[in-house]
């Protein structure tokens, strides 16, 4: 009986043997040498049933918060399943080194979904070309990209409270030939270019980089950013006026939900970057817009 | 190397930013969680898997996939923590990969086209041990969902019970006991979070039973005991029976009606009225305890001089005579204390 990712969210008492069926015949197909050992079999079922749970599939009804995945067809669902089968099949297959199959042999006929799938990346490569394809691929786009080293520069100036800290880190930076960064690090914190050696500075090096890593990954910290952008455009429409309404609302576009606006705007508050507390309207003083502009310097 | 710079053509700008990426990775990298060993069936390790895995940043990798795969020029901006994240946490990077994946030959097929039908399945004909991997996985999941909450002070209850109400009701259809005991092993300490019950420090139970999951489970569904004790008892007549320590009880079922029977209470309880707490009791709702509440239900008549007591607990459709819902009940019979009401 066809299932659909509903099915297993709302349903999963009466969908759960058929997924698991499903799962089983794909790992067969997929395993090859492999496909009559049971272990190897319950591998690849057990890393989707343990994907699917951690994705909030299985079981979480209303209560878990709904993803991508929910919004799949049936078709479409399938052949999400079907993927992932395949491609831990293949790991599999890879860690036993056991001859992989031959294309003639992956492609034998069988379920339809496969037809529209072609399967040359499963024989050279399981990710093909995927972006951020590796942590450092990733992290040399976090260091070019221009939003997401804008977030890193936001972090770093945040460490501005503790200045033995921020010094630290920026004498990190110059070493690594970041100059450019530091000194427009510096500029915005009103610091001289040239500082005295620091004691301690491991220690402070280590402290700092803590911090760091809690406030690149918050979200909240990224959503002040996002709302910092979308607040500094309203300066270049401002026509002089003492004060700008704007309506939040309007913010709440592109993604970003009403709820992830409030939270960028509690945590510009919390900075002392604007005067917010709940209001439908926003009342953005030309002066804090050119704050927010500094606090998301777009284009640098 | 970039291939364009290696065969002399134009170098990729990004790489001037190659110290600054090694930093950036060097303060994100977490250390890596303990890895499944290669022939361990993930069946026989579902908390190593939970210790590796991120919630608030796993549950974003569908739509940050399908955002990329749409080539939204907002992704990376909103999805710059996790991305963040992506550097440091090699499980989370890998799981990325597989999403990212799935998710292209997701949307690479006909969204319309027909799925054809796979044949009728049954949880009768499912292998037990994938129904208790899949308790285990649930309760464990329950268990991070409520972690979660706790470090950033959201409310993830409903979600978290949900997952444990999954979790009992799929238990139900195992139909071997030590299986069963296997599948629910966590679930009293993760419920007892998840239904903001803690051990009552002020009011401590005097004693508390454990029902004795699978000991007379079925396929040999209603074993009567024979014990001398209980021989006032009907031939036949299905129980759950219960522990603490060395004294047992049970409970049975007239119509409706659930029968609570506890046997040689402590002297110190003798002649006073009892109040039992089912903690897993509000958990599903199949039961309509009497009083209302399964953390209190009283006992009308108090211990009699022997130690003995005969309460109701409540009423229930489901029938103990029946499979599933008798593993239903011995499974919400997990703990059951005691405490004196008059003392």
């Amino acid at each position: 009986m066809p299932f659909s990712a509903h099915d297993l969210r709302y349903h999963l008492e009466q969908h759960y043997a058929s997924l698991n069926a499903y799962l089983q015949q794909r790992a067969q197909r997929y395993l090859g040498s492999l496909a009559f050992d049971a272990v190897e079999v319950d591998q690849v079922v057990g890393h989707v049933i343990e994907q699917l749970t951690h994705l909030h599939i299985l079981g979480g009804g209303d209560s878990a918060p709904e993803t991508a995945l929910d919004r799949l067809t049936n078709a479409q669902f399938y052949a999400f399943l079907n993927r992932c089968a395949k491609n831990k099949a293949i790991d599999r297959l890879r860690k036993h080194r056991a001859p992989t199959s031959t294309l003639a042999e992956l492609e034998r006929p069988g379920g339809e979904e496969e037809e529209a799938q072609p399967m040359e990346s499963v024989v050279e490569t399981l990710w093909g070309t995927v972006p951020f394809a590796t942590p450092e691929e990733t992290a040399l786009e976090a260091a070019s990209q221009q939003t997401l080293r804008q977030l890193l520069k936001h972090c770093i100036k945040a460490l501005s409270a503790a200045p033995h800290q921020l010094e630290a880190v920026l004498q990190e930076l110059e070493d690594l030939d970041a100059r450019d960064m530091v000194q427009e690090i510096r500029r915005l914190c009103g610091l001289s270019d040239s500082a005295a050696p620091l004691a301690h500075a491991s220690q402070h090096r280590d402290h700092a980089h803590k911090k760091l890593r809690h406030c690149l990954q918050q979200s909240s910290t990224n959503l002040a950013v996002v709302v910092a952008l979308r607040l500094s455009k309203y300066e270049t429409v401002s026509t002089g006026a003492d004060v700008i309404p704007v309506d939040i609302s309007t913010l709440a576009q592109d993604k970003l939900s009403i709820q992830e606006v409030q939270t960028g705007l509690k945590h510009l508050t919390s900075e002392g970057l604007l005067n917010w507390h709940g209001e439908a309207t926003l009342r953005l003083l030309p002066s804090q817009c050119k704050r927010l502009a500094r606090f998301y310097e777009e284009g640098e | 190397m970039d291939k364009r710079e290696k065969f002399g053509g134009v170098p990729d700008p990004r790489m001037a930013n190659l110290p600054l990426a090694r930093w950036i990775q060097t303060i994100l990298t977490m250390s890596p969680a303990p890895l499944r060993p290669d022939n361990t069936s993930p069946l026989d390790d579902v908390g190593k898997a939970a210790s590796s895995y991120h919630l608030p940043y796993f549950q974003q990798l569908p739509d940050f996939a399908l955002a990329l795969l749409k080539n939204d020029d907002q992704a990376t901006v909103y999805y710059a923590p996790l991305i963040y994240h992506l550097i440091g946490c090699a499980a989370c990077h890998q799981a990325y990969l597989e999403i990212y994946d799935a998710m292209s030959a997701a949307l690479a097929v006909d969204s319309q086209q027909q799925v054809a039908d796979n044949g009728h399945h049954t949880l009768a004909l499912t292998p037990a041990r994938m129904l208790v991997y899949l308790c285990q996985l649930l309760i464990t999941q329950a268990q991070t969902v409520l972690r979660v909450a706790r470090h950033e002070h959201v409310d993830n209850d409903a979600w978290a019970r949900a997952l444990l109400q999954q979790s009992l009701t799929m238990s139900s259809h195992i139909m071997q006991g030590t299986l069963r005991q296997r599948a629910l092993q966590n679930l009293v300490d993760v419920a007892l979070l998840a239904t903001g019950e803690s051990q009552d420090e002020q009011n401590p139970a005097t004693r508390t039973y454990s029902s004795l999951v699978g000991a007379g489970s079925s396929p040999r569904a209603g074993k009567t005991r024979r014990r001398a004790e209980m021989l006032e008892r009907s031939a036949g007549e299905p129980v759950i029976e219960l522990q603490s320590g060395t004294l047992q009880g049970s409970v049975t079922q007239r119509g409706d009606i659930l029968e609570l029977h506890l046997r040689n209470l402590d002297p110190p309880l003798r002649g006073h009225r009892l109040q039992i707490t089912v903690p897993l009791g509000s958990l599903i709702e199949p039961v309509r305890w009497s009083g209302g509440n399964p953390r209190a239900i009283r006992s009308q008549s108090p211990v009699s001089d022997q130690g003995h007591l005969t309460m109701q607990l409540g009423k229930t459709d489901l029938r103990l005579t029946t499979a599933e819902d008798r593993n239903l009940l011995e499974a919400m019979f997990k703990k059951l204390d005691v405490r004196p009401v008059d003392m």
